[in-house]
């Protein structure tokens, strides 16, 4: 104290002298009115500037666990690591309603925050933090990780094809930045794994607009038409609660976006379009990995979930169907995987049939394998028609089909 | 000069793989699963198995092992020989595998697929696309080292 004292005085005194100048006087009496100003504030002639307590150090003894040590292993230290003792406890339900990080002593005296999603099973899945790291170390940069320069002419319908499929990507990503974003900012701090991973895709998704708009206007093209948007607005407006919207989003919408990119990477017309469809469908890998485990987790901790999953899904294929109904996107992706507009009626739109094959089998597998009861005959015609032949009429009703069946 | 499949040439290629921080950035990078390598039989039976480690930004190599091992790994990708050749000898020519003959192309082209698993984990099968760059660019690596026929 003594000493910053000893430090503060000259300065003070250099501010305070009088300026010989024809504004002496009132200068004078300026500086004799701020001293008399910081000796009220100060109180008895304290100066302000140096009136900080005595620190006491009290919040110094304040923790849950003092003593943890995380040793970095060969991916570093992870987020995942860290999980241990009481920073490893994730209970079933987060009651805290402040932005308390989980393994913090809360404040007494804090304001509800009111997170809407409090509970485990409307989130977790066991691999987030993993999927953080994930993709955190393995991101990419479009700008520079891109050989823009293999892009060269391509003949103006496919050029045309491939700007129309870009927008409609463009769009997609939007739908992620959107739903994803809108629902991690109701999910409690307890759940840090899932909300840093969210964070994650969601800048996965901002990286892929990126890239898809690069793209569209790279070669002398530009962007296209605004595509139907039912999913869109389905996957917005999906109120239910988080899982509903990761059925929608990541289930229903993510794996057709992953068949049809893991297509465009097939027929990719240079190493530039190979290499953003090729890294896009790692990160989508990944959305899907946390979609797929989410679900599962919610299966296994909530009543009767895969039943409500599988009434989700009967809603969201119709949706999906309605979708299919415009022709735009089949018909500019047949284009690409046809080299051409005389390509796409020879084998383009076998090309297109081939993909939502692939999707709709795909779809099956991982409801099947999350044991989410689907059949043929719950199916709307626009998806049925991709089954596998002989795989369903017979297969057995699910409780949304009677009811659907029931239904005026 | 390695023949493909032999530990040798796993080992070669792992080296290079290993060696180049081209291949741990854009969309590679930090990767840990146990992949299976697989020679297909004309009956479409596992002929000659390797499984291939990565760890970290490492690949530890693969080792010949047999058809039981499968159970263990996240995900395997079989062909017949003259198809991983035909594989090996596009990424020789080009420097990198190109339109039919990317991981994922193969996987899409071939009735069978490329990439499928024993166990029928989905999020365990689904490390193959989650890790796509980096096996690309492993099998990427071989253009610089010569096969044996």
């Amino acid at each position: 104290m003594a000493k910053n004292d000893a430090k503060a005085a000259p300065r003070a005194k250099a501010r305070s002298a009088p300026a010989k100048s024809a504004n002496g006087k009132k200068q004078r009496a300026q500086a004799k009115s701020s001293a008399k100003r910081v000796e009220e504030i100060g109180g008895g002639g304290t100066n302000i500037l140096t009136a900080v307590p005595e620190p006491k150090y009290d919040w110094m003894n304040q923790s849950r666990q003092w003593g943890v040590r995380v040793k970095p292993g060969k991916k570093g230290l992870t987020l995942g690591s860290l999980n241990v003792g009481i920073y490893g406890e994730v209970p079933d339900e987060w009651r805290d309603q402040s932005r308390n990080p989980r393994g913090a002593i809360p404040r007494r005296d804090m304001p509800p925050v009111g997170y809407a999603v409090r509970e485990k099973a409307a989130m977790w899945a066991d691999g987030a933090a993993d999927l953080y790291e994930e993709a955190i170390q393995r991101r990419w940069a479009p700008a520079t990780d891109v050989p823009w320069d293999t892009i060269e002419p391509l003949p103006d319908d496919v050029e045309r094809a491939v700007c129309q499929v870009c927008t409609e990507l463009c769009q997609y990503a939007n739908i992620d930045i959107e739903a994803i974003s809108r629902w991690q900012c109701q999910m409690a701090y307890g759940y840090h794994e899932v909300k840093q991973y969210l964070a994650t895709a969601t800048f996965d998704a901002a990286r892929h607009y990126e890239a898809f708009r690069k793209r569209a206007l790279y070669n002398g093209g530009g962007l296209g038409l605004e595509g139907p948007g039912e999913v869109n607005r389905m996957i917005i407006e999906s109120d239910g609660g988080w899982t509903e919207t990761v059925a929608y989003l990541f289930l229903l919408r993510g794996t057709f976006t992953m068949t049809l990119l893991r297509y465009l990477e097939r027929f990719a017309h240079n190493d530039a379009e190979r290499q953003i469809y090729a890294r896009v469908i790692e990160d989508k890998a990944r959305h899907l990995a946390y979609g797929v485990e989410h679900l599962q987790y919610s299966i296994g901790h909530i009543q009767e979930q895969a039943n409500v999953l599988a009434t989700v899904l009967f809603i969201g294929d119709r949706i999906f169907a309605r979708d299919l109904r415009d022709p735009v996107l089949r018909e500019a992706a047949a284009i690409i995987f046809g080299h051409g507009v005389e390509g796409a009626r020879a084998t383009g739109l076998d090309t297109w049939d081939a993909m939502m094959r692939d999707f709709v089998a795909s779809l099956q597998a991982t409801c099947k394998w999350l044991g989410i009861p689907r059949s043929a005959a719950g199916m709307p015609a626009a998806l049925k028609r991709y089954l596998p032949p002989g795989s369903g009429e017979d297969a057995p009703l699910t409780g949304t089909d009677v009811a659907s069946a029931a239904a005026p | 000069m390695p023949r493909f499949p032999s530990e040798a040439w796993f080992a070669a290629v792992a080296q290079i793989f290993n060696g180049d921080e081209r291949y741990q950035g854009a969309g590679g990078g930090q990767c840990s699963c146990r992949a299976g390598v697989v020679v297909s039989a004309p009956d479409n039976a596992p002929k000659d198995v390797f499984v291939l480690t990565f760890d970290g930004k490492e690949c530890l190599g693969g080792e010949r092992a047999d058809a039981e091992a499968l159970a263990d790994v996240d995900f395997y990708m079989h062909m017949p020989l003259k198809d991983w050749q035909a594989m090996l000898g596009d990424i020789q020519a080009h420097g990198h595998a190109t339109a039919d003959h990317t991981l994922n192309s193969l996987d899409l082209s071939r009735e069978d697929g490329l990439a499928t698993s024993v166990h029928g984990d989905q999020y365990r099968e689904d490390l193959f696309f989650r890790y796509n760059q980096t096996l690309q660019f492993f099998f990427d690596a071989s253009a610089h080292i010569k096969t044996a026929a």
